[in-house]
């Protein structure tokens, strides 16, 4: 049987001499921990000092050989090296305790661990003797006494005083624990490959520090609740489903239960001493609830079904954690890992994740502490890469998370923008038709002042929010809430309508230069009609021009868009411009614009006939309002929009000199424009509002000013006509007056003569 | 202009009621307006172009609403503008929707109301049918008869609505109605399950309607024509035999007779030089551009043709540097 070394403290024969022999233990590199003579202190040892080597010898040899399966399958077991010698000792059934005494000498000797009082062969085999119920030897003697069913096991005095604190019953074809007597002192006990069921008959080895189960048929943990000197406890291989009973054994250091049907790691919250536990080749699916396992420092989980690790960063002292061959597939089911400061070895291959290409640098990027990564030493230089690769991988995702931001943002402005526009449709579609019931002109005339005025109220919050950040590269991209800008190739795109306020910006040459369609999105065309001289000035190069929701309704609008440069297409959405739905509207375009020779319109190529056939339609309206207009009149309409464009130029330019130049291609592009079309302008609603308020005005003093004159006149002429009326009789009554005195004329001679004489 | 009517009226009477205060006024406002560029060229010439104007119609084009419709011979004069504008656009046979002809008029008149435009579609077209497409004849005429006796037309909505409901509304206006005016209520509301109201009665409110109308209204006598030919009419019914009668056109003479509306010799002349004109400038012009490009400018070297208005060329810069090409 294998050796069994007290420790210090206890009292048995032979302890200094282990003592003695333990000393080379001390050399973490030599030990072997081989958990049937693992001893009290060399056990301490191990776990103190610690052996990485022990340890790899835990999760590696011996799962990898779990197949080969003899006694190395156990946590604890020699390395395959003994299985060799194990081999040939099974098939001498007859000798089990002798066999089994060998493997543990081979093996130590294998191991060269000197720390072991190997027993020499005979004595055990004569010491083991009795261990099967038809095994009778000289020593030991299996019978059954007070209990019929369960065979009595004794051994004889010269046995006892030589192992007195261990013995072994291994392969001993046990189906029950016999009842073992006067053995208190008993520290070590194996039962290892035998057919028990359950656990029994040992509550009164108070003093057992070590119990080796290893290879039988046990389905509950169960008897052990007097053991509470238990150390290590080795289940492994057997039928346990669920772990239980295990809550007087405070001092358990080691739990072995690989090999079991457990589903789930629980009641061993209290087992704050417990340093090791062995659940490999279960069937657990996840890690989670490993709360007071403090002094917990290698947790065994190779072949589960595992796919998520928690819980993990609770574990204080836990260094070294093998999940090798399970289903974990997402770094994200592992993530407490990066969060334990105590682990320094990892095992993670057969898992999906192992596969993938990301996985050896995410896995040193989060885990700085690790030393050992699938049993292999982490370099410096590995280290290096993988933060690297990993910066890279957190670049490049930082990147495609800014674009997909930004684009949300774009959809969501949009998106944003479309409903304000709807909203603000909604409330001036209701204006005009409030204003239809009007009957004179002056209803409608103020009905658009209120649309104007409810208009402006959503404009300030808009502009209030303007980004002032500008991005004059080619991608520029500025996103505001209410509205949004960006240059895309060759193109600029403005919704909403404090886009417009982007055209005051200082747009980069280049990037102007290169703009040669303008897109207009969910803005009021008169909106847009404001700002078509600036859009002139900023983007010199713009041939077409885009219009989406913007509310042109009438064909006059198009008037407003001869006083661009050149247009060379023009593109109007039917959505939100209900003009595109006319007959004439094309041929309107084309008639008013045709000093652009447009090439094309809605992606439609013009060609001669259009142009021919909007002449017909057109041209006497064009005729009429040049050449039958009064000369006053003319000059007025003219006069208005070079007025107009003058007082564009000089709110875009400001003082700028480029103006005046700016302000002779106008007069030149004017002179372009055919004469007889200029008289076709547009006046936004706004304008002509103010306008037709000022006519109301002049009307009022007009009307005053005519009427006193008129009255005036009537009165003159009243007096007139009395006085034509009465002057003949006038003129009668004077003659008369003359002929009557001149009657007498010796009388009126006197009469003069004394006037003379008077006068003197 | 001095009739003899004029001295049944004070002066001021007699100008307001023939509209030549509105005139006047307008002139006044006009000259307001366009101070700068008139005081160039002389008030006197102002006022003589103004009233030449006026007399030729042409006055009305692109002015604001409540001018066009202040006077009958605005109404007039917008009438025969638009026919001669659009004539084309019903001569190549399109049919256009309300809304554009509306577009229509409000390229001579930007602030027209649509209203009324509504309202003389509703004369061609059923009200479930609004969105259809008329003829330019249809729409120019029942518009004329919109626009011109737009005031009438609602006196006359008001009576129908009176005789439908069986209310007589002459019995609101003459005190004294007749007895038999009385017993005919109960026959009035007996056939308005049929449709409309009967003529004769109609006719008598509406010649009672024109005696005493201040606003313009068609010759009684040819309203009495119109309701003569038939027993019973509706509202709509009327005003579609108004607006086909050729006497009411001609009465009112803005526009020519049905058959010759098409017909517009002078300016089918004009129409045609344009066209080859236009032609000439779309080819030069596209020769040009691809010089000009090049430049950056476009036909800034030319030298443009003075205008040919020799009494005022030399006055008007602006007009100095358009071309007529």
């Amino acid at each position: 049987m294998t050796p069994f070394v007290p420790p210090p403290g206890l009292s048995c024969g032979g302890s200094c001499h282990e003592d003695k022999a333990r000393t080379p233990t001390m050399i973490p590199g030599k030990y072997r921990t081989n958990p049937g003579r693992i001893t009290q202190s060399n056990f301490e040892l191990r776990l103190s000092k610690d052996s990485s080597f022990h340890n790899r010898l835990l999760q590696h040899d011996i799962e990898k050989n779990y197949s080969s399966r003899q006694g190395d399958g156990r946590v604890i077991s020699p390395s395959p090296r003994n299985k060799p010698s194990f081999v040939p000792s099974t098939t001498n059934m007859t000798d089990l305790c002798g066999l089994e005494l060998k493997s543990g000498a081979n093996s130590l000797s294998a191991f060269g661990d000197s720390s072991i009082q190997t027993p020499t062969k005979s004595r055990i085999r004569q010491g083991c003797h009795s261990a099967g119920p038809n095994v009778s030897g000289d020593h030991v003697y299996l019978g059954s006494s007070s209990m019929p069913a369960f065979p009595v096991l004794h051994r004889s005095n010269e046995e006892k005083i030589l192992y007195s604190d261990r013995l072994t019953l291994e392969r001993q074809k046990l189906t029950v624990c016999p009842v073992i007597d006067g053995e208190e002192h008993l520290r070590l006990l194996n039962f290892q490959h035998n057919f028990i069921t359950r656990i029994q008959n040992i509550s009164n080895l108070q003093n057992l520090i070590f119990l080796d189960l290893y290879d039988n048929q046990i389905e509950e943990i169960s008897g052990l609740s007097t053991l509470r000197s238990l150390r290590v406890l080795l289940l492994g291989k057997n039928r346990i489903k669920k772990i239980s009973n295990l809550d007087n054994l405070k001092s358990l250091d080691v739990l072995d239960l690989h090999g079991n049907q457990i589903s789930k790691i629980e009641n061993v919250s209290h087992l704050c001493d417990l340093r090791v536990l062995n659940l490999a080749r279960n069937f657990l699916n996840d890690v989670d609830d490993l709360n007071g396992l403090s002094s917990l420092t290698e947790l065994n989980l190779r072949h589960n079904q595992i796919t998520s690790v928690r819980d993990v960063d609770n574990l204080p002292c836990l260094q070294r954690l093998f999940l090798s061959y399970n289903s974990i597939s997402c770094f994200e089911d592992i993530l407490c890992l990066a969060d334990s400061t105590s682990l320094s070895d990892i095992t993670l291959d057969g898992n999906p994740i192992a596969q993938e290409s990301w996985y050896k640098h995410t896995i040193l990027q989060h885990m700085m502490q690790l030393r050992q990564l699938d049993m292999k030493r982490i370099t410096e230089e590995e280290r290096r890469m993988a933060s690297i690769v990993a910066r890279k991988e957190e670049e490049k995702k930082r990147e495609s998370h800014k674009q997909t931001l930004i684009k949300e943002k774009k959809r969501l402005t949009i998106c944003n923008v479309a409903r304000k526009w709807d909203m603000q449709q909604n409330r001036v579609a209701g204006g005009p038709s409030s204003s239809q019931d009007g009957k004179d002109s002056d209803v409608p005339s103020q009905d658009a002042c209120q649309m104007n005025g409810s208009g402006t109220c959503v404009y300030p919050e808009e502009t209030g929010s303007l980004d002032p950040v500008i991005t004059t590269a080619l991608q520029g991209l500025a996103v505001i809430e209410n509205h949004l800008v960006e240059v895309d190739g060759d193109t600029l795109f403005l919704y909403g309508s404090g886009a417009l306020e982007s055209l005051d910006r200082n747009w980069s040459v280049q990037t102007a230069g290169l703009v040669t369609t303008v897109s207009f999105t969910f803005i009021e065309f008169d909106e847009i009609v404001q700002v078509l001289p600036k859009l002139k000035i900023k983007f010199p190069n713009s041939l077409h021009l885009k219009f989406k929701e913007t509310n042109l309704v009438m064909l006059q609008q198009f008037n407003a868009l001869a006083q661009l440069r050149r247009i060379d297409q023009l593109t109007i959405d039917p959505q939100g411009n209900p003009v595109v739905n006319f007959t004439l509207w094309k041929y309107y375009v084309l008639f008013r614009l045709s000093h652009f020779s447009m090439q094309k319109i809605n992606g439609t190529e013009v060609t001669q006939n259009d142009m021919i056939m909007a002449e017909r339609l057109f041209g006497i309206l064009a005729h009429v309002a040049s050449s039958e207009l009064p000369q006053y009149r003319l000059l007025s309409l003219l006069g208005e929009v070079r007025k107009k464009q003058f007082r564009y130029l000089l709110e875009g330019k400001g003082k700028k000199s480029g103006g005046v130049s700016e302000e002779g291609n106008d007069s030149k592009r004017l002179c372009g424009e055919n004469t007889n079309r200029a008289t076709l302008n547009y006046t936004t609603r706004d304008f002509y509002t103010e306008k037709l308020e000022e006519i109301k005005e002049k009307k009022k003093f007009c009307k005053t000013y005519i009427q006193d004159l008129v009255k005036e006149a009537a009165e003159i002429n009243m007096k007139n006509e009395s006085l034509q009326k009465l002057w003949p009789q006038l003129f009668i009554e004077l003659v008369r007056d003359a002929v009557v005195e001149i009657r007498n004329k010796n009388s009126y001679m006197k009469l003069c003569l004394q006037r003379i004489t008077d006068t003197k | 202009m001095l009739s003899p009517d004029r001295l049944a009226l004070p002066d001021y009477e007699y100008l307001a009621q023939r509209h030549v205060l509105t005139y006047m006024e307008d002139a006044v406002s006009q000259l307001l307006e366009n101070r700068e560029d008139i005081t160039q060229y002389g008030i006197a010439r102002f006022f003589t172009e103004y009233f030449n104007s006026v007399c030729q119609g042409t006055h009305i084009l692109f002015r604001e609403f409540s001018f066009i419709q202040a006077t009958p011979h605005n109404r007039a004069s917008f009438l025969r503008a638009f026919w001669r504008c659009f004539r084309t656009v019903g001569k190549n046979g399109d049919l256009l929707t309300m809304k554009e002809y509306h577009c229509l008029l409000q390229l001579l008149c930007p602030d027209f109301p649509l209203e009324l435009t509504q309202k003389a579609a509703r004369i061609v077209l059923m009200d479930d049918a609004m969105d259809c497409l008329m003829s330019f004849s249809d729409f120019l005429f029942a518009f004329q008869i919109q626009f011109y006796y737009s005031e009438f037309l609602e006196s006359v909505a008001a009576i129908y609505q009176d005789l439908l409901t069986g209310k007589n509304p002459n019995t609101v206006i003459v005190p004294t109605s007749s007895s038999g005016q009385h017993r005919q209520r109960p026959a009035l509301s007996e056939t308005s399950a049929l449709e409309g109201v009967e003529a004769s009665l109609f006719y008598q409110c509406l010649e009672n309607l024109c005696d005493r109308h201040k606003y313009s209204c068609p010759p009684p006598a040819l309203v009495k024509e119109v309701l003569s030919n038939v027993q019973r009419l509706t509202f709509y019914g009327f005003l579609v035999a108004l607006s086909k009668h050729h006497g009411i056109n001609q009465a009112l003479g803005a526009l020519p007779d049905k058959g010759d509306l098409m017909h517009d010799p002078a300016m089918d002349e004009e129409l045609e030089r344009l066209v080859v004109r236009s032609r000439l400038h779309r080819t030069s012009q596209k020769h040009r551009s691809h010089q000009a490009v090049a430049f950056g400018f476009r036909r800034s070297d030319k030298v443009e043709a003075l205008e040919s208005l020799p009494s005022t060329s030399t006055q008007m810069p602006y007009l100095c540097r358009e071309s007529r090409e």
